[in-house]
């Protein structure tokens, strides 16, 4: 079977002992289980030969079945059209890997992510300091281990990780953990020499989801849908259509094809109402308010459409294992088509006023530069590659729901800068409109959802990327006994996006930064998945929780 | 720049007034709006398929003996539908409500007790006292009074509402 695929035939012609058992397993994927030695070779040599690009790692505790724990690396073809998942071993008595993280950048985080959970060390790590964990995390507990119990209150303890130093002769300006233009918490201490900057530290993941924790452990295959599409505000279909998509691969269920067109006009609509809500937001970052008014005004007619159509604003819940909830019916079609006329002729009165509007050019142009070099080394995704030359778009090299049957146009600029990440969206946002006409010009009769009444088989993988507005949105399933997954593992977009902030605000004055985490479209909710402690640095001293509660009861009395 | 600007100054005077009042007029809501939702106590049969399908678990079923408590912990509520999707019965449904705001969270919670009968053959509870009210419904009529027990299915210890209605209930039935 690996000799149809040339791509794979290179590699195992490097590998021929150890690729063995490499085999398609779905539709798309290739999985290969090989020893943990050879592992960081084989990975090197996919991503630097053959152009694979790094997605993620998944660290899994096999050790109800095999044993051993597992980790897997699933690297993406973009230009064959296929996942390879390359899985290892790891004894539970000697938990070690050799890190790729110096020869690839993108798995960095991943890697580090590894030793949180489930405390496989990447040995020569360049950066190995926790990641998501809370800093009152107790050492040596590992929160995505079969023993640890999904509502387990764990003692508290005080360390802090080591911060990474600044350079000589900076000045440490902290950003975050909130800051007036994200509302949402991640934490970024930028290195100034004067106002330029010449470093930075991330330090984020302060919101609490154990999403994977509960579909490991408490939820059933229909009910993570529901929770999946929580995980985002603004993606939530993304998340909710890649899981199920991922099982139904996983476990051969054959989705019907107007199910399968419902799925796509639902996550084009979704990206029509992200892409504006970002224009606005981008516009107020930078302080011109005009283009927050007119984006959201023009955004608030799709947001009562999918009203209308789904029944919610956001949080569609439309997806099941096997299809859809709810058919897209002739009134709801003609509602849609009104809508879409009447946003495609405001919105090009808006992109030809502020296309040529030198206020906003000074602001974008030049600002954030990430050259397709950097964008291919840290295997950044979405509006933020295409942004850099790096024509990637999983609608088109990954085909899931109906847009194999679409001719997507993908949209890449070659600034590198924040404008150009502007223009492609503005792009996308017209070609999702020509999208969703197609859709509903093409969508065929038939049933919504198929029939399931079996129990789905356990052991099976199933990959799924969907591409949300900010980028690649990866889910990971391990099918399990019990109707409930034994491994899911989520790659939000701004996961491998954030990454990138480092290289992308080096040499920036200040003032720029803000617009430049923005210009990517930064989803903390997405990517974050563990609750750390509230403590408030100022360069010295460190309060404690019982020191903070202790100065709002003070501040309280005070007032009274 | 003085162009992009007048273009950008007759968008917005073109837009006019776009906000809504809305706490002072109502915003009606479309049709398959899914808002705050409700149930019938009589209509529910205690089988548990809503709690069973919650993904966030705000729908919590204690059996304690006889009787089948129900607590719905709206607080929790995601509006996804599934509880009133897989209702046989349709005890539960959507409403248009979705002010659910409130400084006092024992606003959002709810509960209903059902009173669970209880075979005799094998001792598990298996329908409610709203079986009662179905009585002279089409499934029922014709089945005369001491039918039950060919059935194996009558109520254990009936509370004292079950067996005046009960007895009301024959009578009509008589009467026809």
């Amino acid at each position: 079977m690996v000799k149809e695929q040339e791509f794979l035939m290179e590699l195992w012609t490097h590998f021929p002992d150890m690729l063995q058992d490499l085999q398609e397993h779905v539709r798309n994927q290739y999985v290969a289980t090989i020893p943990r030695e050879v592992l960081p070779a084989v990975v090197k040599h996919a991503v630097k030969q053959l152009g694979a690009r790094f997605v993620i790692t998944v660290a899994t505790d096999m050790r109800q079945k095999t044993g051993d724990y597992r980790i897997s690396y699933i690297l993406a073809f973009d230009k064959q059209k296929k996942f390879l998942v390359l899985q290892s071993a790891v004894p539970p008595d000697d938990m070690k890997i050799t890190s790729v993280t110096p020869d690839i950048p993108a798995a960095g985080w991943a890697e580090r992510e590894a030793f949180d959970v489930m405390g496989i060390v990447p040995v020569g790590h360049p950066d190995p300091r926790r990641l998501i964990l809370p800093d009152d995390f107790p050492q040596g507990v590992h929160p995505l281990r079969r023993e640890f119990a999904y509502n387990e209150i764990f003692p508290q303890e005080q360390n802090m990780p080591p911060r990474k130093p600044a350079p000589e002769g900076t000045t440490v300006v902290p950003l975050g953990p909130f800051y007036p233009t994200l509302e949402e918490p991640a934490y970024f201490r930028l290195f100034l020499d004067g106002e330029r900057v010449v470093g930075s530290d991330y330090r984020g993941f302060y919101n609490h989801r154990a999403v994977e924790k509960l579909g490991d452990s408490e939820l059933n295959y229909n009910q993570i849908p529901f929770v999946a599409q929580q995980i985002c505000g603004i993606c939530g279909q993304v998340h909710s259509c890649a899981y199920a998509q991922a099982v139904e691969d996983a476990c051969g269920i054959e989705t019907p094809i107007r199910a399968k067109y419902i799925r796509s006009l639902l996550l084009e609509l979704e990206r029509i109402h992200s892409h504006l809500l970002w224009v606005g937001l981008a516009g107020h970052i930078i302080g011109f308010d005009t283009i927050l008014m007119q984006a959201w005004r023009i955004r608030e007619p799709v947001m009562w459409l999918m009203e209308r159509v789904t029944g919610n604003r956001k949080h569609y819940s439309s997806n099941l294992i096997g299809g859809v909830r709810f058919d897209i019916d002739e009134t709801a079609a003609e509602d849609i088509r009104r809508v879409m006329d009447k946003v495609e002729q405001e919105l090009k009165a808006v992109v030809d006023a502020i296309s040529i509007d030198t206020t906003l050019m000074a602001r974008l142009k030049g600002v954030g530069i990430l050259t397709e070099e950097d964008a291919r080394a840290i295997g950044v995704v979405g509006p933020v590659a295409r942004g850099s030359n790096v024509p990637i778009d999983c609608r088109v090299d990954h085909p899931y729901a109906a847009y194999e049957y679409l001719d997507v146009q993908i949209q890449v600029q070659d600034g590198c800068d924040s404008w150009a990440r502007t223009m492609v969206r503005v792009l996308e946002l017209f070609e999702s409109i020509r999208l969703v006409r197609k859709i509903l010009d093409d969508m065929p009769g038939g049933p919504v959802m198929a029939k399931v009444d079996h129990e789905l088989p356990s052991g099976r993988i199933g990959l799924c990327s969907v591409e949300a507005a900010r980028g690649e949105s990866h889910h990971y399933v391990l099918t399990g006994d019990e109707n409930r997954p034994y491994r899911w593992r989520v790659r939000a977009p701004t996961y491998p996006n954030l990454q990138a902030v480092g290289v992308m605000i080096m040499g920036l004055e200040l003032a720029d930064v803000p617009i430049s985490i923005g210009s990517y479209d930064p989803c903390f909710s997405c990517t974050e998945r563990v609750e750390t402690l509230d403590v408030n640095t100022k360069e010295i001293r460190i309060y404690t929780r019982e020191e903070l509660e202790e100065m709002c009861k003070r501040k309280t009395w005070e007032k009274e | 720049m003085f162009k992009a600007k007048l273009k950008e100054a007759v968008i917005c005077f073109g837009a006019g007034r776009v906000t809504l009042k809305y706490p002072f007029e109502p915003v009606k809501v479309p049709p398959k709006f899914r808002g705050k939702i409700e149930f019938d106590a009589r209509k529910c049969i205690g089988c548990g398929g809503c709690a069973n399908v919650c993904p966030p678990r705000c729908i919590v079923i204690e059996d304690v003996g006889e009787i089948a408590k129900i607590t719905f912990y709206l607080d929790r509520c995601i509006q996804c539908a599934r509880c009133y999707e897989v209702c046989p019965e349709k005890a539960i449904w959507p409403t248009d409500e979705f002010e659910t705001a409130t400084p006092d969270k024992s606003d959002l919670r709810s509960d209903m007790t059902i009173w669970m009968s209880t075979c005799q053959r094998c001792g598990r509870c298996f329908e409610t006292e709203n079986a009662i009210d179905k009585f002279p419904s089409k499934r029922w009529r014709g089945r005369g009074p001491g039918e039950e027990n060919k059935h194996g299915i009558f109520p254990v210890k009936p509370p004292i509402e079950f067996v005046q209605r009960m007895s009301l209930v024959r009578e009509s039935e008589e009467k026809i």
